[in-house]
């Protein structure tokens, strides 16, 4: 497998992650794409247009990567927290709605805005690796930090108050769990993954338009979720390997890929209603575990 | 009606007022003027036929409806607007009549949830989970195994809510209650679905944790003998209205009362076993 | 281009946007689910209407230079490429909405194969006549000319007949939910299932029924819109379909009046935005959308669900 394939799987898997941290709250939100495009806009104008940022212009600095990775997560935190309030006070198929229509806003912004370079949007945006291998290194890293944070929350009371949430909303608030701020959180988290996220693929791409955030995007994101199963961490990251792999691998088969994929699309819920990772399956891999190691501890 | 003659007159500083509350849905008037003062410490009791809107003023003194007249006052103070959230926070904490338990989450995890208030750790320790945290995560998990013991529910911690059976489902959300730390706590039909045996046995153990964690209770039941055995006072919705308010003893003689349950079952003119 | 102009365009457009919403609402109504695969039905009407008028298939994709050996008007072209779409929505119910429904799976799920579905649908599209672009011959409405003149304006046919039918089928579904025993079990299934049910009324019937509707509806809208502006590519229904999700919302989930009504607002809004702001014509839904979104959350015409406790 090349590197730059693992990497775009790793940026799916990321992706997934960002989508599954509100649904880990039971908001169906869609808007991680509009995060993702606005964090990579973020990076490709900072290292394109501005000297501190740009490095050779060819090659860039590591640091200034780290600076934009933090700066597009912010913008799209910002953005999150901004429209957060009133959008998530809307429900289910509502929301899920709601935040298809924030993408396309977004994107409809980032093809017209003066600075976004319009429908062939940013190119030359230069290169912090050499190889494919150093992004695909630094992503791993930064795809262990979320899955360790996500890992975290399980045993931390922001986590277990989201939990609460996704089960029943309403019971949730009256064992006095601040429901909107919780979903709240929720919400920004996944925007600044998302952000995070561009700001790196942007680097990878070497170029970046208004396609990155698209209504496709949202659907295939939310695919990588329901495929890989929307309870654990686990699933969204399988998920997203899997499915960003996919397309690539059907390559052979020429013509026929997309259908293909449209049909794993199509029967991978029905065969796999709860998706790939489930809490048997966890615990079925925890017990093969431990027998291997002594160590039983099941997630 | 005015607060009830001499006897059993409430404590001079109510815990909670509720002040002429009414609730409109579309052309139906659920609940119609009713006032309520629960004293510290009491027991009290709510009855009335089914639709009497005695649910409906449980949600509006926990916050998930907003009357369309009348507030309540939660010591001297007006809980308008704080919602569900904020009048747990203030100590009001509830059941729910079909039982919202969060399902997916285990017979643990549904107590430490309501230990939500207590459960604050400095973010950065939780994260790395350190001694710090664990310590302070070893004191919740304590604190929760304490209150499933209370209601005889420790062997079950590890299961998941929605694998237990009927009865230990409705003292799982009593514990959940109680561990957001409640001064009052309302009951809706906790006794739903139970035979004598168990119903006798939820009438001391609603007394024991009223005692235990000096609460008061407001409960909803259906079975009348139960209510005059368990309760201080009674107070009786008919068609949103209140039509009676007292002792046991003086509601079982009310003739409204006996009207409005049908000219005067045995359960309610008769003596509870 | 004067006020009138602007209106004709407006609601023109706003009357596909009408059709297609109504479709999504169908089938809301029903199952509670959006059916993604409802934009890859439209497009599918579209070429069906062209071959069924006798237009060949070009160079490129498996079909190349295929032609029907029949070349029927556009008047009966279009209502058989609406019967078409109508059995393509079937299979779409068949494949991707009833075996999750037989398993009372997440209905979250739905969301998923109904895309899964209309994937397959655009790339077998691009797999059998190619990505490229068709356009129907005006001269389809046979001796109806170009335009025509109106209170000094000058009006495209095609125009006046996208929101003639609009209407008049409007008006069709209206009378059928209201005056049929179908019509009024499909309402019934839309209220409560369940009971519906124990009504005797086969719920898998109104299912059914809701998914050929909106695929009728979807393959007309498709044929108008090819004879309007010709057909863009396989993938020219997903930006409708997207504002159809707008209007849908925006009209209320499961209004059919608000359906058309979101379509109209969101078609004239369009039509009104000025020339140099073209860019951003599309946000126009989008941002009616959030603005209604957040006043008034059920839609326009949405009746609110109460929460039970």
């Amino acid at each position: 497998m090349d590197a730059a394939l693992l990497e775009q799987m790793l940026l799916g898997a990321l992706l997934a992650l960002s989508v599954f941290l509100p649904l880990r709250c039971g908001q169906l939100s869609l808007a991680t794409p509009g995060f993702y495009a606005v964090g990579g806009y973020v990076a490709a104008l900072l290292s394109t247009d501005v000297p501190a940022f740009a490095g050779s212009g060819a090659t860039s600095p590591l640091a200034a990567l780290l600076a934009e990775m933090v700066l597009g997560g912010s913008l799209a935190g910002l953005i999150a927290l901004a429209i957060g309030g009133p959008v998530l006070r809307l429900r289910g198929i509502y929301l899920a709605i709601a935040t298809i229509a924030l993408v396309e806003i977004l994107r409809v912004l980032n093809l017209n805005l003066p600075f976004t370079g319009g429908a062939m949007g940013i190119f030359g945006i230069p290169q912090p690796f050499e190889h494919a291998g150093g992004y695909v290194l630094f992503t791993l890293g930064l795809l262990a930090v979320a899955c360790w944070l996500c890992q975290r929350l399980e045993a931390v009371r922001l986590g277990r108050a989201m939990a609460a949430i996704r089960d029943d909303e309403l019971a949730a608030a009256s064992v006095g769990i601040d429901t909107p701020r919780t979903k709240l959180i929720a919400f920004v988290a996944s925007a600044v993954l998302a952000g995070v996220t561009g700001a790196l693929a942007a680097h990878f791409f070497n170029s970046w338009n208004a396609r990155a955030g698209s209504f496709d995007a949202s659907i295939t994101t939310l695919a990588f979720v329901v495929f890989g199963g929307s309870r654990f961490w686990p699933g969204p990251v399988l998920g997203g390997l899997v499915l960003t792999a996919l397309p690539e691998l059907l390559r052979p088969v020429g013509d026929l890929r997309l259908i293909l994929f449209g049909a794993v699309i199509l029967l991978g819920p029905l065969f796999f209603p709860q998706g790939l990772v489930t809490a048997e399956r966890l615990r079925g891999l925890a017990a093969l575990l431990g027998r291997v190691r002594q160590a039983p501890q099941a997630p | 009606m005015s607060a009830s003659p001499g006897g059993i007159t409430p404590a001079p500083a109510p815990l909670m007022q509720v002040e002429a509350i009414s609730c409109r849905f579309g052309g139906l008037l659920a609940l119609d003027q009713v006032s309520l003062e629960l004293a510290e410490g009491e027991i009290f009791g709510l009855i009335g036929p089914n639709g009497a809107g005695k649910t409906t003023l449980f949600n509006v003194i926990s916050g998930l409806t907003t009357p369309s007249g009348g507030r309540c006052l939660w010591r001297g103070v007006p809980t308008t607007g704080l919602g569900a959230c904020g009048l747990n926070r203030l100590g009001i904490a509830r059941t729910f009549q079909n039982l919202r338990l969060f399902e997916s989450l285990s017979v643990r995890e549904n107590v430490l949830v309501g230990l939500h208030h207590a459960a604050r750790a400095p973010l950065l320790g939780a994260l790395l989970g350190n001694g710090v945290f664990r310590r302070h995560q070893g004191r919740l998990e304590a604190r929760a195994m304490e209150l499933l013991a209370l209601l005889e529910l420790e062997a079950l911690a590890d299961q998941r809510a929605a694998d237990l059976p009927y009865g230990d489902r409705r003292r799982l959300e009593i514990a959940r209650a109680l561990a957001t730390a409640p001064k009052l706590l309302l009951l809706d039909e906790p006794a739903a679905g139970m035979n004598p045996a168990e119903k006798e046995d939820l009438r001391q153990l609603i007394g024991r944790i009223r005692d235990h964690f000096a609460l008061t209770v407001l409960i909803i039941e259906h079975h009348v003998p139960l209510m005059i055995r368990l309760c201080d006072r009674l107070a009786v919705l008919n068609f949103g209205r209140r039509i009676a308010l007292g002792s046991p003893a003086e509601v079982r003689r009310d003739p409204r009362v006996i009207e409005a349950y049908l000219g005067g079952q045995a359960s309610v003119a008769g003596e509870g076993q | 281009m004067d006020l009138l102009q602007i209106l004709v365009n407006g609601l023109s457009v706003g009357a596909v946007y009408g059709l297609f919403a109504l479709g999504y609402t169908l089938v809301f109504s029903v199952l509670g689910v959006i059916n993604f695969a409802h934009g890859a039905v439209f497009t599918l009407g579209a070429y069906f209407t062209y071959l069924l008028i006798g237009g060949a298939v070009g160079a490129n994709g498996l079909l190349a230079g295929f032609q029907l050996p029949v070349a029927l008007p556009f008047w009966g072209a279009l209502p058989l490429a609406g019967l078409g779409a109508a059995l393509v929505a079937l299979l779409v119910e068949r494949v991707a909405f009833r075996p999750l429904r037989r398993r009372r799976a997440d209905p979250l799920l739905a969301l998923i194969t109904s895309l899964g579905a209309g994937v397959i649908l655009v790339n077998l599209i691009q797999l059998l006549v190619g990505a490229e672009s068709y356009a129907i011959p005006t001269g389809a409405l046979g001796a109806l000319p170009a335009s025509f003149p109106l209170l000094g304006a000058r009006v495209r046919t095609v125009q006046a007949l996208l929101l003639g039918i609009a209407v008049l089928l409007l008006a069709l579904l209206t009378l059928w939910l209201e005056g049929s025993r179908n019509g009024k079990g499909l309402q019934a299934v839309a209220e409560d299932a369940e009971t519906a049910q124990l009504l005797g009324i086969d719920s898998t019937v109104m299912v059914r029924l809701a998914f050929g509707l909106s695929g009728f509806l979807a393959g007309v809208a498709g044929g108008l819109v090819g004879l309007s502006v010709s057909i863009a590519g396989p993938y020219f229904g997903i930006g409708y379909g997207l504002k159809g999700l707008a209007v849908l919302v925006l009209g209320g989930l499961g209004s059919v009046p608000g359906a058309v009504l979101g379509g109209l607002i969101v078609g004239l809004a369009e039509a009104f935005v000025p020339a140099d702001w073209s860019g951003y014509k599309d946000a126009v839904s989008y941002g009616f959308l959030f603005l209604v979104l957040l006043l008034r959350p059920r839609g326009l015409l949405g009746r609110p669900l109460p929460t039970k406790v």
